[in-house]
C-alpha cells in the first residue's frame, strides 16, 4: 500500500539524516575545537614534556631529556618553597575569607527585602573591573603618606598609631594583597552562594518554621547543611584563584618586599619569560596544577553526598 | 523587637559590605577629577575642590601611549568577543543537537579546560607565536584570548539549544531545510539570551585579560591597558592622569554591567552548575 511505502521511505530518510546530521555535528565544532586545541589541549600536552627537559630558550639549541630533574630541582630551589609557602598561605586565608563573607552577604541578602538592587550592584560590580586596574587604584589607596587608608585612620578615625606602609613591610603586604583579591571577587562567590539558596526547596524552608525552627535556627540547621552542592562549586572555584593568584602581587607588590609575596605563578612567569628557562618554568607550572587537582578533589570529597 | 533589631543589623551590615565594593572606585573617580597639588595634599579632600578636567585633556596630548593602550584593548575584545560568539553558537548547537562520535569525549576535554591554571599554557602558547611570528601583535593576544573563554561560552550556549524543544527543528529538516539553514534560521534566533550572557562574559573577561597580555605583548606598542597602564607605577607616581585613564579603561565593563546585570548574574550562576 502506499502507506507503508511512505513510511520505510521516510524511515530511510531518517536514518541518511542521522548520518548527515553527525557530520554536521562535526563540522559545527570543529572550528571552536581547534582554537581550543591549539591553544589549550595541545600546550597541556606540550608543556608536560617540557616539564621533562632541560631547555633555556636563549642558549640551548634544543631541550634535552632530563626526567623528573626540574621538578626535583624546584622541590629543593628555596625561591621555589618560599613561593610556594606563600602561594598556600595566600590560598588558605583567601579560602577561609572568601567563603565565609560569601556566604554570610548572600544569606543576608537572601533575607532581606528592601534596597536589594542597590546592594546588589554594589557588591557585584567589582567582579568586572580588570583586577590590574583595580591593583593599581588599590596601590594608591594603601600608599603611605598620601593613600586614603591611611587618611580614614589617621584623620578620620583618630588611630594614627595604626597607619602604616602597608605593601612595604613584610608583615602586612600578603594581607594587602588578599585584602585587594577579596575585593575583586566576594562578589563572584556571593553570587554563587545566593544561586544555591535560591535552588533551596520552598517547602523544606516552610516546613522547618512550621516545625519552630525560624530565624537563627533555620539558617544553622536547615538553610547551611544542605548548601552541600554549592560549597563544592564555590569551594572549587575559591581554591582555584588562591592558587593561581598572580595579576594582584605582580601589579602591587612584584613579589616583595623581599620574596614576602612571591607566588607560585610569578615564579613560573619569571623563570619562563624572564630567565628563559622554559623547562624548569614547566615543572613548576605543573605542580601548581597538581596542587589545584588535588585541592579540588578533596573538597568534592569533603562535601560529598552522604547517602 | 528582637527581629527589629535583626533587621537593623542586617542592613547595616549589607550598607558596610556596599560602601567597602563601591568605595575604591568611587575614589580613583573623584581624584581624577584634582589636580595634582591637591592629589599630594595631606590631609587629603575627599571630595574635589573644583571640576579639574586637566587629567582628562592630558590623555589626549602627545607623548604617550593611552591611546595605543585603548585601541590595542578595543580592537582584541571586539574581535575576540565576535570570534567567542560565533565559535560558540557553531559548537554549541553541534554537542546539543548534533551528536556524533567522540562528542562527548570532545566535551569533556573542552570543559576540562577549565580547571586548569593558565601557567600552564604560558610557555607552549608563547613558543608557539614566536615560531609564528605573531608575538606583540593584537593577533597574537586574540587568539588565546578566544580559546581562553570558549569553552565557558559552549557550556552556555549548548544547555541554551538543549532547552529548544526537538519538535522545531524536526518540523524544519522534515520540511526540507538543511541542517545549516535550520540553525542560522530557527534555532539561532531561539538562543538570543544565551548569546548576551556569551557577549557580556567574553566581553569583560578580555577587556580585563592581564596574565596573556604580560606574556606575549612585552613591546608598549602591542600591549592593551591593563598591562600598559601598569608601566606608570611607582613609590610615589603622578595619579591624576592614570586615574583619568583608569576610569575610562574601567567605564566600558562597568557600562555593561549596569545595563546586563541580570544576565551577567545568569551566566556565573549556569556557567557554575556542573563547571
Amino acid at each position: 500500500m502506499a502507506g507503508s511505502s511512505v513510511t520505510t521511505g521516510k524511515r530511510h530518510g531518517f536514518r541518511t539524516l542521522h548520518r548527515k546530521k553527525q557530520w554536521y555535528g562535526f563540522f559545527f565544532v570543529l572550528p571552536a575545537f581547534l582554537f581550543i586545541f591549539a591553544f589549550m589541549l595541545y600546550p597541556v600536552v606540550y608543556s608536560f614534556y617540557m616539564s621533562l627537559h632541560k631547555y633555556n630558550y636563549v642558549f640551548d639549541p634544543s631541550p634535552v631529556f632530563a626526567g623528573f630533574g626540574n621538578y626535583l630541582k624546584a622541590l629543593e630551589d628555596s625561591t621555589f618553597r618560599t613561593a610556594l609557602k606563600n602561594t598556600i598561605v595566600f590560598s588558605f586565608f583567601y579560602f577561609v575569607l572568601v567563603m565565609a563573607v560569601s556566604l554570610a552577604i548572600a544569606l543576608t541578602l537572601y533575607h532581606v527585602k528592601r534596597f536589594q538592587s542597590f546592594f546588589r550592584t554594589a557588591i557585584f560590580m567589582p567582579i568586572v573591573v580588570p583586577v590590574s586596574l583595580s591593583a593599581l587604584v588599590f596601590l594608591w589607596i594603601l600608599q603611605e603618606n598620601y593613600g586614603l587608608l591611611n587618611y580614614l585612620l589617621r584623620d578620620v578615625l583618630g588611630l594614627a598609631a595604626l597607619a602604616k606602609p602597608w605593601l612595604n613591610l613584610g608583615s602586612t603586604a600578603m594581607a594587602s594583597i588578599i585584602g585587594v583579591s577579596l575585593w575583586a571577587t566576594i562578589g563572584f562567590e556571593t553570587i554563587l552562594f545566593l544561586g544555591g539558596l535560591q535552588a533551596l526547596s520552598r517547602e523544606m524552608l516552610e516546613a522547618a518554621v512550621v516545625d519552630g525552627a525560624d530565624g537563627f535556627k533555620r539558617i544553622f540547621y536547615v538553610i547551611l547543611p544542605n548548601l552541600k552542592e554549592t560549597y563544592v562549586i564555590t569551594g572549587i572555584w575559591a581554591i582555584l584563584h588562591g592558587l593561581k593568584v598572580f595579576v594582584e602581587p605582580n601589579v602591587m607588590t612584584n613579589g616583595g618586599p623581599g620574596n614576602s609575596t612571591l607566588v607560585v605563578y610569578q615564579e613560573v612567569y619569571y623563570n619562563a619569560f624572564n630567565r628563559f628557562e622554559m623547562g624548569y618554568a614547566s615543572a613548576e607550572a605543573y605542580i601548581l596544577a597538581i596542587l589545584a587537582l588535588a585541592f579540588s578533589l578533596l573538597n568534592m570529597y569533603i562535601n560529598r553526598a552522604k547517602d | 523587637m528582637k527581629s527589629k533589631w535583626i533587621n537593623g543589623i542586617m542592613y547595616a551590615a549589607l550598607g558596610t559590605a556596599s560602601l567597602f565594593f563601591i568605595t575604591p572606585l568611587l575614589y580613583v573617580m573623584l581624584t581624577s577629577f584634582k589636580t595634582e597639588n591637591e592629589i599630594f595634599r595631606v590631609p587629603q579632600s575627599l571630595l574635589p575642590d573644583a571640576l579639574y578636567a586637566g587629567n582628562y585633556i592630558a590623555i589626549f596630548e602627545s607623548g604617550n601611549n593611552f591611546l595605543r593602550y585603548f585601541a590595542n584593548s578595543a580592537i582584541i575584545t571586539v574581535t575576540g568577543v565576535f570570534f567567542v560568539l560565533v565559535l560558540s553558537a557553531l559548537a554549541g548547537y553541534g554537542f546539543a543537537r548534533l551528536p556524533f562520535r567522540g562528542s562527548g569525549a570532545m566535551l569533556a576535554a573542552i570543559l576540562m579546560t577549565i580547571t586548569i591554571p593558565l601557567a600552564v599554557f604560558l610557555v607552549p602558547i608563547y613558543l608557539m607565536e614566536d615560531a609564528w611570528g605573531i608575538l606583540n601583535t593584537n593577533l597574537g593576544l586574540i587568539l588565546p584570548n578566544v580559546a581562553v573563554v570558549l569553552p565557558f561560552a559552549i557550556f552556555i550556549m549548548r544547555a541554551n539549544y538543549m532547552g529548544i524543544p526537538n519538535e522545531l527543528e524536526e518540523a524544519a529538516l522534515i520540511d526540507g531545510c538543511g541542517v545549516f539553514r535550520t540553525w542560522w534560521s530557527i534555532m539561532l534566533p531561539l538562543v538570543k539570551n544565551g548569546s548576551v550572557i556569551v557577549i557580556i562574559h567574553a566581553f569583560y573577561n578580555i577587556w580585563g585579560e592581564y596574565t596573556l597580555a604580560k606574556t606575549l605583548a612585552t613591546k608598549p606598542d602591542a600591549m592593551p591597558l591593563t598591562v600598559g597602564l601598569t608601566l606608570f607605577k611607582g613609590e610615589v607616581w603622578a595619579f591624576g592622569m592614570l586615574s583619568a585613564v583608569i576610569v575610562l579603561s574601567m567605564l566600558p565593563p562597568i557600562i555593561i554591567f549596569l545595563v546586563f546585570q541580570k544576565q551577567l548574574i545568569e551566566g556565573i550562576s549556569q556557567g557554575a552548575v556542573k563547571g
